[in-house]
Formats: structure tokens, C-alpha cells, sequence
């Protein structure tokens, strides 16, 4: 199978970028890359899920693709779910054709172990023989013993002729399985070769320019105590501590467990805004007053037309729903709410995930002028560049655990390594 | 926005009334529709009338509506009911102002039960709310059959309260109060802090929670108030329509406020408009029983029609 020059855009968002590939026969070809890289927007245009803007796929095959999020049935047992893939075969055939373990066909899929439901995702696959073969993280909830099996799996496959595409960013099995390596980034194939050391594919993985420092001049903790004691770190008044790593690596629970039991003069800016960030059906005026201790309408009002004056939020009135709002004006009246509280500490959580270059430089300015003021800022990202621009000490954060705190100029050499857990 | 959640309102009122004449007309009764005007609006003894069942049905609406104002589904509006009654007919010993704090407080610590399950063990207020509604009104029936039983001992209700409201010709003061608590419920969602709080968590209570409300203390705090609404109408019906507790008492006025919350588009101020209908409605049916001989069941026919109408055109998020 052939893919040639596939673009894919959402939106203002080039998630592909005229990528050529081509796939032989018993190949394992590990992809690897960043969140947001394009793997698997690439990957679901290879099989057909999803139609491409631009580029042609030329010897088309048949595709199988293991997702990363299970679509099982889960009040349905182990037998029924495969009779919803394949009607009519006997389920025990088909596990025993597959060559992989899962005992007894009558447990009920909720029952299982998330070793046992990702194992049934692959009976599914293989039971109607692709010639191409995807599987997408399939390792991240398994344990190691489970993957050394599912790896046993993979290479019975591709001895037997199928093409296996492990797509992962965990780079020891991806250098342990694949015979074939292929990174990208930001859309683009970066690297497309065999063999290569762990150092070399972590380096290759995450790379970027070294980042322009556009630290605060005279950044960095005011004296005293630090105002955010965790186990790990410290983040003092007057400090931007950034806090980075590939997405779940702990990150949302380490906000989570900070909005639970952080009191005082705390702002939050949630990483999930559409879900967490505003109140869609309430106004400017009535989202911006949550935090507040009194609600008078036509007070909240003025008082929210002048943020909107201030934030230069883009709304017709401050009685205009907040749902009605682009995603970068909506950070912004979150911003503007939370900001005015005067907190002591910070804790922003992608605080620029979606927005265009303009918001984006905007919501750095205002965290910048809080730590000017001498707020204690924890910022959560996954954007490596926004940690630079604004952080004065760097934390990597990998399988829950952080790093030591290390200076932006030591985290732009050690960070890649760090992030990918072959440090 | 607000003026479509009217049209849905008038939209669906006029079809209950317009699909009940068309079905009178099917089966041969083509003044159902006079009918069921005169005998609700129609005379002063027909208003009157309509006006007693609107009160209970407005305190019970109010419940609905801050209740699900603030996500939290409360459907227990008929044990409230009965529990306000229950306490009202307790504390008439003491006077009719203490009955209605007594009917204020049973019908909130009877909600609170579901708040306290859900609390601790997560509980869907939706269902333990109806199965207290099941245990009111067995707790009802064993009340009078036993301890508050009529002293002649003859039948199973009770013996008349000692207080009661203040009446007004045939009317009783509980329709000012009904009104009071309508424009007081409308002051606590859209002019107080709490009632904001109240809303956003109900809108979305994890947006709520990031932006620092109490989540959980609004949901006790709601539900409370929410009981306490159904408590006073069960209260209010005691002491100036019933004046006595039997079984029965309730005949459905807890399940009736949801269809006025739905219709009033869970507005306080809108409860009354929409408790008016619904109570014409119940009084026009009535009519229609005793002078045609259709089943005053009709009426719970037109508030189905109005639910669903309502749900059918409310513009909701995707599921």
C-alpha cells in the first residue's frame, strides 16, 4: 500500500502535511511522535476512516486498526462481542485462529481486565485478516507482560505476511519491536529508517529550535518562603514554575488534586475549557461574578464591560451568552475572572491549547504581569515553547512522577530524554 | 432566546387545550371546550375553585423549578407534599404559623434524605426521591390508621387540625403566600450570589466547581428549599382547603409541579401564569365529569400533552 503527498487541515490546523508512505509486506513500522504530531489523523486516513484533503492512496488493502479507546460492548459477554464483528463464526475458532490467550467466552466484557478488552480489540482485528494492520497505543494500559505477548503477536503477524503499524511513544518498545521507524512531527515524516538508539529517536521525537528566551527581565522567586509547597516542588511569589510532559502522564491530576485542596486566593484555568471553563448558558457578566461574594446584575455588568474593555474580549455585551464565544475569547473571560481575583497562586493548565498566535500572546502577557505582581504561577503545558517562553524553572513530569527542578537552560538540553522516560 | 421559551410555553398550552376539543369533537362531545372554559373561568364559584387547586400546584411548580434550576431532579415532590401536611397537622397545635414552619421544615428534611444518599453512597436523587414519595404515603396511611386517627375511630383520616388560615370568602390566604414564595424564589435565582451558584451548577456543575462554587453544598442547599416549597403546599392544602389528613391526601399535586415547572420553562415568576392553567384545567375536568360524563382524567391527558411539547421543542444539548 501507498500513501502519496496526504494533506489533512482542521480548521486553521494543518494536521497533515503532504506525507508520502509507502508500506511492504511483514514490516513493523513503529510510529512515533508527540501528541498532536499527526499519527493517527494519518493513520485513520490510511484506513479509510477519514478522507484526506489532498494526496491520493494507491494498491489499497484491507485495514485493520485496534483503536486506543476500546469499542466494545461491555454489558455484552466476550462471544456476543465477537459476534457483533463476525456473525456467525464460533467465537473459541476465532480466538484460537488468532494465536492469542482470552479464556472462557462467557465473561461479560465489563468484567475484564483492560489487559483482556485490549487483547478482544485484537482478536476483532485480526479475525478479518487485514493485510495492513494498525495499532494505535496499544500498550499504554497494558502491563509489561501482557506487551511482551501483544509483541509476540505482532511478529507472528508480519512473519505470515502482514504489514503491522505499532503507532506509540514509548520509545524502548518501539526500538524492541519494530523493524522499521518512522517519526513525525507537526504533520511531517522527520526520520524514516531502521535501527537507531534511544537517545537518537527521543532527540529526533520532540527537537525544535533552541527556544528564544523571552524570560521576564528580573524574572524569577521574589525572597522568602515559597507560596505552593508540593512533594517535589516548590513554586515561590513572583515565580512561573512550568511543569511539562507528554499529555497524561499525571498532568490533569495533578491539577485536579490542586483545585481540591489548594485554599485562599487561588485561580485555576482548567485544561479542558470546553467542558470546564465557562458556563455556555450563562452571560459574560453572571460567568465572570461565580467567583464573586455578591451578585448584583447591573453592577456584574458594568464590571464586566469593563473587563471586556480591558481583555480586549471580542463580544457584542456582557449579557451575551459565554457559549456564543470563540474558544480564545472564552480563555480570555476566564482569564479576566480569575485574574481579578488577585490570587497568590496560579495554576494554569494549557492555558493556550487552541488559541491563534494573537490570544496565545496575549494570555502570556497577563500570566507574565501576574507574576510581576508577585502571584506564585504553576504552569501546566504540553507546548514545550510556552514552558520556555515563560517558565523560570522547568519540572518534566513522566508516569506521575516530576523531575528535579531544572533551570530552562539545563530542561533544553535534558527535557527530550526526560519526557520520553529513557533519562 | 427568551422569547422562543414563551412561544414554547403559549405553543404548548394552546395545543393541550386545541387536541383535547378536537378529541371531544371525535367522540361526539363538540362543547367539551365551552365546557371546560365555564367550568373553570366561567362563573365566580368556577374561579374560585380554579384558583384553590392553582395554589398547591404553584408551591409544588416552584419546587420543580429550583430544583431542576440547579440539576438536581427532584421527583419526591409528592412525599413533600405529604410530609409538609403531616407536619403542619403536628405543629397546628401551636398555632397556624407554626403549622407552616412545621410544613416548611418536614418537607425540607424529607428532600434531605435524598440529598444525604446522594452524599454518601452517590444515589440518584431521581429514584430515592420517588421511593420516599412511596414510603410518605404509606407513612400517611399507617398515621391515619393509627396514632393522629380520628378520635370516633371511624374512618382513616384524622380529626379536624387545630388552625387554620385566614379565609377570604371562599378563598384562603395561602394563595398570597403562594404568590410571596414565587416572587421569593425568583429573587433568590436571579438576584442573589447563591442563586447564581445554584444556576451554574446547574447548567454545568463542573464548570462550577473549577470557577470555586460548592457544588455539593449547593445541592443540599437546593433540594432543601425545593422540599420545603412542596412541604408549605402540602401544609397550606391541610389548613385551608382539607383541614384534615387522609389517605389520598396528595392526589398527585407533587407530580403535577413538574409539568408547571416545565411549562413556566422552570421560571418562578412563570409558575404562576402556568399554575393557573393547569389549575383551570384540573376544575374545568371536574365539570366536564359531573355535566358530560367524561372522566376528569382528561385533565392529567392535558398535562402530558404539555410536557411533551415542551421537551419536544426545548432546544437541548446533544446526548
Amino acid at each position: 500500500m501507498r500513501l502519496s503527498h496526504i494533506t489533512k487541515r482542521f480548521g486553521a490546523n494543518l494536521a497533515v502535511d503532504d506525507v508520502s508512505l509507502d508500506f511492504a509486506p511483514g514490516e513493523i513500522v513503529g510510529l512515533v511522535g508527540e501528541n498532536g504530531a499527526g499519527k493517527t489523523t494519518l493513520m485513520s486516513i490510511a484506513a479509510g476512516e477519514l478522507a484526506a484533503d489532498e494526496g491520493t492512496i494507491e494498491d489499497r488493502v484491507a485495514v485493520g486498526v485496534v483503536h486506543q479507546h476500546f469499542l466494545l460492548v461491555s454489558e455484552f459477554t466476550i462471544a456476543e462481542n465477537l459476534a457483533l464483528a463476525m456473525w456467525g463464526r464460533d467465537a473459541e475458532a476465532i480466538i484460537r485462529e488468532s494465536g492469542i490467550e482470552l479464556r472462557d467466552v462467557h465473561r461479560r466484557v465489563a468484567d475484564l481486565s483492560v489487559g483482556e478488552k485490549a487483547k478482544l480489540e485484537l482478536i476483532k482485528a485480526i479475525a478479518r485478516h487485514p493485510r495492513v494492520l494498525i495499532l494505535d497505543e496499544p500498550t499504554s494500559v497494558l502491563a509489561p507482560t501482557e506487551a511482551r505477548e501483544l509483541f509476540d503477536v505482532m511478529r507472528r503477524l508480519a512473519a505470515s505476511g502482514t504489514t503491522v503499524i505499532f503507532i506509540s511513544h514509548k520509545i524502548p518498545e518501539v526500538l524492541e519491536v519494530a523493524t522499521r521507524i518512522v517519526v513525525m512531527r507537526r504533520g511531517r515524516i522527520v526520520v524514516d529508517g531502521g535501527r537507531m538508539s534511544a537517545a537518537e529517536l527521543a532527540e529526533k521525537m520532540v527537537e525544535r529550535p533552541i527556544p528564544e528566551n523571552r524570560r521576564r527581565a528580573g524574572g524569577g522567586p521574589a525572597g522568602g518562603p515559597p507560596a505552593l509547597r508540593l512533594r517535589g516542588f516548590d513554586v515561590h511569589p513572583g515565580e512561573i514554575v512550568a511543569i511539562i510532559g507528554v499529555a497524561g502522564n499525571g498532568q490533569s491530576e495533578l491539577a485536579l488534586s490542586l483545585r481540591d485542596s489548594l485554599r485562599g486566593r487561588v485561580a485555576h484555568i482548567p485544561e479542558d475549557r470546553a467542558r470546564d471553563g465557562l458556563v455556555a448558558e450563562m452571560t459574560i457578566a453572571e460567568n465572570i461574578a461565580l467567583a464573586e461574594p455578591r451578585w448584583r446584575p447591573r453592577a456584574a455588568a458594568e464590571r464586566a464591560a469593563a473587563l471586556i474593555e480591558r481583555f480586549n474580549i471580542r463580544a457584542q455585551s456582557p449579557l451575551q451568552r459565554a457559549g456564543s464565544l470563540s474558544g480564545g475569547n472564552q480563555q480570555k473571560v476566564i482569564l479576566a475572572r480569575e485574574l481579578e481575583r488577585h490570587p497568590e497562586i496560579i495554576v494554569a493548565a494549557e492555558p493556550t491549547r487552541g488559541l491563534d498566535i494573537e490570544a496565545t500572546s496575549f494570555v502570556h502577557d497577563e500570566l507574565r504581569a501576574a507574576a510581576t505582581r508577585g502571584a506564585a504561577i504553576l504552569l501546566i503545558t504540553s507546548d514545550l515553547d510556552e514552558a520556555f517562553a515563560l517558565g523560570d524553572a522547568i519540572h518534566v513530569i513522566y508516569r506521575g512522577t516530576l523531575s528535579p527542578r531544572l533551570t530552562p537552560e539545563e530542561a533544553a538540553v535534558r527535557a527530550p530524554q526526560l519526557m520520553a522516560g529513557v533519562a | 432566546m427568551r422569547a422562543r421559551q414563551f412561544l414554547i410555553a403559549v405553543a404548548a398550552a394552546f395545543s393541550a387545550i386545541a387536541l383535547l376539543a378536537l378529541s371531544g369533537l371525535a367522540f361526539g362531545h363538540g362543547d367539551l371546550l365551552s365546557i371546560l372554559i365555564s367550568g373553570s373561568v366561567g362563573s365566580k364559584f368556577a374561579l374560585e375553585g380554579t384558583l384553590l387547586k392553582s395554589v398547591p400546584l404553584l408551591l409544588t411548580g416552584i419546587s420543580v423549578a429550583i430544583a431542576f434550576r440547579a440539576g438536581v431532579w427532584n421527583i419526591g415532590g409528592e412525599g413533600q407534599f405529604l410530609a409538609g401536611a403531616m407536619g403542619a397537622f403536628l405543629g397546628a397545635r401551636y398555632g397556624m404559623i407554626a403549622a407552616l414552619a412545621a410544613s416548611l421544615i418536614a418537607g425540607a428534611l424529607w428532600a434531605s434524605i435524598a440529598s444525604a444518599l446522594r452524599l454518601w453512597r452517590n444515589a440518584p436523587e431521581v429514584l430515592t426521591t420517588i421511593l420516599l414519595n412511596f414510603i410518605a404515603i404509606h407513612l400517611l396511611g399507617y398515621a391515619v390508621n393509627g396514632p393522629l386517627q380520628e378520635a370516633s375511630g371511624k374512618y382513616p383520616q384524622s380529626d379536624l387540625a387545630s388552625a387554620s388560615l385566614p379565609v377570604l370568602g371562599e378563598l384562603h390566604a395561602g394563595i398570597a403566600l403562594a404568590i410571596v414564595a414565587a416572587i421569593a424564589a425568583w429573587f433568590l435565582l436571579y438576584r442573589t450570589a447563591e442563586g447564581l451558584r445554584l444556576r451554574a451548577s446547574g447548567f454545568n456543575r463542573s464548570a462550577a466547581k473549577w470557577a470555586g462554587v460548592n457544588v455539593d453544598a449547593q445541592l443540599v442547599r437546593a433540594m432543601a428549599i425545593s422540599g420545603a416549597m412542596a412541604g408549605l403546599a402540602g401544609g397550606i392544602e391541610l389548613l385551608g382547603v382539607t383541614h384534615r389528613l387522609f389517605e389520598r391526601f396528595a392526589a398527585g399535586y407533587g407530580y403535577a409541579g413538574i409539568a408547571v415547572a416545565l411549562l413556566a420553562q422552570l421560571h418562578p415568576l412563570g409558575t404562576i401564569a402556568s399554575s393557573f392553567f393547569f389549575g383551570a384545567l384540573t376544575t374545568g375536568a371536574g365539570e366536564l365529569q359531573r355535566t358530560a360524563g367524561i372522566s376528569s382524567t382528561v385533565a392529567t391527558f392535558g398535562q402530558a400533552i404539555v410536557i411533551l411539547v415542551t421537551i419536544v421543542f426545548t432546544r437541548r444539548k446533544n446526548a
